[in-house]
């Protein structure tokens, strides 16, 4: 099998995961207490075929299997055709209408800077735990034993077992309402609709009402990058060829990062991939602390308003961006791992 | 073996089993910081009297020892009146009084009148901090029995007094009929109170009346008409609690709830779900990894595909959509997690068994007659019992911070204070952050995890050959 064997293969996992995600979710929205009962008393409603009336709950429940078209009247769908409906409609993104706002989710979401908002964070937050966890993972993996290597792997196994909410808390207690460094949340302290200073003058209000959250998520996963850095460095600075990189006079550096880094970074790839569905749950946790108006604080918002058509949009979002990140990961371990091809 | 040498076998093995562990200092740590929480939840009934939700002191008030860093001017603790005495008639020759004590805070006084006079019940109280307390709270209840009166009635009233400085009075005051019962509730919060005293309105009386520190008394006044009778008082509930401004080890919440009491049942809380939703993980993922790893071939796919498809999907999500939807009561979220904590546990064992299936003591036993289920039991199981341990030391953690970030979010289960519902309460408030309600549920959780994450990388060091040092 080559390698276009392994992304066919790769491609029909993941469109089998998506239609298990939609399936789940599909299930899970009916199981709500009144939804089996709102859709049995609209079905009584000798009316509800009425375009005006049935047009509410059309995205919703999806009730009209088509159109007459000759009195405009509905012809009901059955509970099979229902779930047809509801899957195309999450192919194709079409999720409804939101009960808070009452606007298209998808406007809801990316309209309003959500999406933008979320993605800002979590590349932030992203890049630098990617980062300092890689950099520092090596370099304890080569000081292993000291007081340099527990040290780390003690401070990492630490942050990593506070919770994202409370370190949040505490940030802000301490940065925001004691030292007065940092705003204690929200995006921008510019008022929506009023005219935006120049791009360049709201950099540093915008870097310090990113910086806390961002702290936050960068804190909580270096930990996990470390941690795994460390381990498989461990196991490549064991292999052979690194006691002949040595014994060829290459400088340290040049054996950490050539030699053992570039061996052991497969299942850090995997990993950083794997743990993107960690991510976006912190990114939850954390938008909710800071106020910061992303799609994590808009879920809370939406369970808090049990505003399930946004929960339900939101949770198969974020599924299909892990199983997306899953499949990006597969490729690309596909493509610089020679091995894998033949598995 | 028989039964008999087993037994002292497996204790021998356990006691082994310790001493490694306790030789390692990292496990060693967290077995002291567990054992620390284990006790912590077992006596939490002997380590506060207070319940986690009673109102023990002042409203966001610090705990008592920040008057040790801060100095004690600015700083009052709870206090309470004494018992309760009778004084003889101070004012006219005209009544006398007998009284029968009914506990501390309850008296019957009887009285035989001449010609009419003043009975005064109080208690005493030397109030020894120089900062008022934040909140004050009493009641009173008068009973008049046997009252053999003409037209005019005995008149009741509430009274502090710096002794020997000056009274504020009345707080309350009322007439009595033969037969009803007079009562009252006195808070310092209720603006009425300054006003009636002539001070403004709003003003917390307590501020004013503990401004120094002396000899205080809280008393009843009954105002006898004069005329000859014989009366009797019942006075019950007659006391007046102070709550400082400080409170406790751990300060209170926004309701004046005691944090520490809500800390040490919190932690029972936490243990309970953490175990029981690992337990419940480890028993499926136990069971559908030896099933697939055994069977193999239709099951092993099938199985193998479900947990992949499981294992994909964002946790803390379908967590949060699963306990809106299913409801949120803690056995609710404790089922949930564990069904939601078996993938990662099932794929281990599962490749273990893989390896394991291929042994030759496995085709011993099979040669020798034995069935798929007492191969797994028997030879199987307890070559991956090491890998149950580890599992189940490092996925408490996840469990206890999973319950914690919904109840967090809102969704946990809103009778039972969890840490988590402790820092929702404490960022809810609208009060601003209060250190002393956010550090302790969040340390809590935080320790909590790392003694199970430090055990569970020892226990892993232990049974994992490729983890072991070389020596």
């Amino acid at each position: 099998m080559g390698l276009r064997g392994y992304l066919l293969k790769r491609a029909f996992n993941t469109f089998i995961l998506i239609l298990f995600v939609i399936t789940l979710n599909f299930a899970i929205f009916q199981l709500i207490p009144g939804t089996q009962g709102v859709i049995a008393n609209l079905l009584q409603n000798p009316r509800l075929t009425d375009k005006s009336i049935i047009g509410r709950y059309e995205n919703q429940f999806g009730l009209c299997a088509s159109y007459d078209p000759a009195t405009q009247h509905c012809v009901l769908a059955t509970a099979s055709q229902r779930f047809g409906k509801y899957f195309v409609n999450m192919l194709t993104f079409n999720f409804g209408v939101s009960y808070q706002s009452g606007h298209p989710i998808l406007d809801d979401m990316i309209g309003t800077g959500r999406l933008y908002n979320t993605l800002l964070l979590l590349g932030v937050s992203t890049l630098f735990s990617l980062l300092i966890g890689i950099f520092i993972g090596v370099f304890v993996a080569s000081r292993r034993g000291t007081a340099f290597d527990t040290g780390w792997v003690t401070t990492s196994l630490v942050t990593y077992s506070l919770p994202t909410f409370w370190m949040g808390l505490i940030f802000i207690l301490v940065f925001a309402q004691d030292l007065h460094w940092f705003p204690p949340g929200g995006v921008t302290p510019f008022p929506t609709g009023a005219p935006l200073p120049p791009f360049l003058q709201q950099i540093p209000t915008r870097i310090a009402h990113l910086f806390l959250p961002a702290l936050v998520l960068t804190l909580y996963f270096y930990g996990g990058h470390l941690l795994l850095t460390r381990a498989t460095m461990l196991e490549s600075l064991s292999e052979d060829y690194i006691t002949t990189a040595r014994a060829k006079g290459l400088s340290n550096t040049k054996v950490l990062f050539k030699h053992a880094l570039k061996n052991a970074s497969l299942p850090i790839v995997t990993n950083a991939a794997l743990s993107f569905g960690g991510l976006l749950g912190g990114a939850i946790i954390t938008e909710t602390v800071f106020n910061w108006d992303g799609l994590g604080h808009w879920i809370f918002s939406a369970i808090s308003y049990k505003d399930f058509p946004v929960m339900q949009a939101m949770f198969y979002i974020i599924a299909l961006c892990v199983i997306v990140a899953n499949f990006i990961s597969d490729i690309f371990l596909g493509v610089i791992d020679p091995r894998i091809k033949y598995e | 073996m028989t039964l008999q040498k087993r037994v002292p076998f497996r204790l021998i093995r356990l006691k082994n089993f310790f001493l490694i562990l306790v030789k390692n200092r990292l496990a060693f740590a967290g077995l002291i910081l567990l054992l620390l929480f284990v006790f912590a939840a077992a006596a939490a009934p002997l380590l506060t009297s207070n319940y986690p939700t009673e109102k023990a002191g002042g409203k966001l008030a610090p705990p008592f020892w920040v008057s040790y860093i801060y100095g004690n001017a600015r700083y009052s603790q709870n206090a309470q009146f004494g018992s309760l005495t009778t004084y003889t008639n101070t004012s006219s020759l005209g009544v006398s009084v007998q009284s029968t004590s009914l506990g501390p805070n309850d008296v019957n006084v009887t009285v035989r009148s001449v010609a009419g006079g003043t009975v005064i019940v109080g208690k005493t109280l030397d109030y020894s901090y120089s900062a008022p307390p934040s909140e004050m709270f009493g009641t009173l209840v008068v009973t008049p029995s046997s009252l053999s009166l003409g037209s005019s009635q005995p008149q009741v009233a509430v009274f502090f007094d710096r002794i020997g400085v000056r009274e504020w009075g009345p707080l309350w005051n009322d007439t009595l009929k033969p037969g009803l019962t007079s009562q009252t509730t006195i808070r310092s919060t209720d603006p009425g109170l300054a006003a009636r005293l002539g001070y403004q309105s709003g003003t917390d009386l307590g501020q004013i009346v503990f401004s120094a520190k002396g000899a205080y008394r809280y008393f009843v006044m009954i105002n006898l008409p004069p005329g000859q009778f014989q009366a009797s008082f019942l006075i019950k509930q007659f006391s007046m609690s102070l709550y400082g401004n400080t409170y406790g080890l751990m300060g209170t919440d926004f309701t004046g709830a005691d944090i520490f009491s809500q800390f040490v049942y919190g932690t029972q809380l936490s243990l309970m779900v953490g175990l029981i939703a690992t337990i419940i993980g480890i028993g499926v993922g136990l069971i559908i990894g030896l099933l697939a790893g055994f069977l193999g071939k239709m099951v092993d796919e099938v199985l193998m595909r479900f947990t992949d498809m499981m294992l994909v999907i964002p946790s803390l999500p379908l967590l949060i959509v699963l306990a809106s939807v299913l409801g949120s009561s803690l056995w609710n979220i404790i089922l949930i997690l564990g069904f939601l904590g078996w993938m990662g546990f099932a794929r281990l064992v599962r490749s273990q068994v893989l390896s394991l299936r291929e042994r030759p003591f496995i085709e011993a036993a099979k040669a020798s007659g034995a069935g798929t289920s007492y191969i797994l039991a028997r030879h199987i199981f307890p070559n991956i019992v090491g890998l149950t341990y580890v599992n189940l030391a490092l996925s408490v953690p996840a469990a206890i911070v999973g319950e914690a970030a919904l109840s967090f979010l809102g969704l946990g289960d809103q009778t039972a204070i969890t840490w988590g519902k402790m820092l929702e309460s404490a960022r809810e408030s609208f009060t601003g952050l209060a250190w002393w309600w956010i550090i302790p549920p969040g340390l809590g959780i935080a320790m909590l995890s790392l003694s199970f994450i430090l055990i569970g990388y020892s226990l892993d060091e232990l049974f994992n050959p490729r983890l072991r040092r070389r020596r």
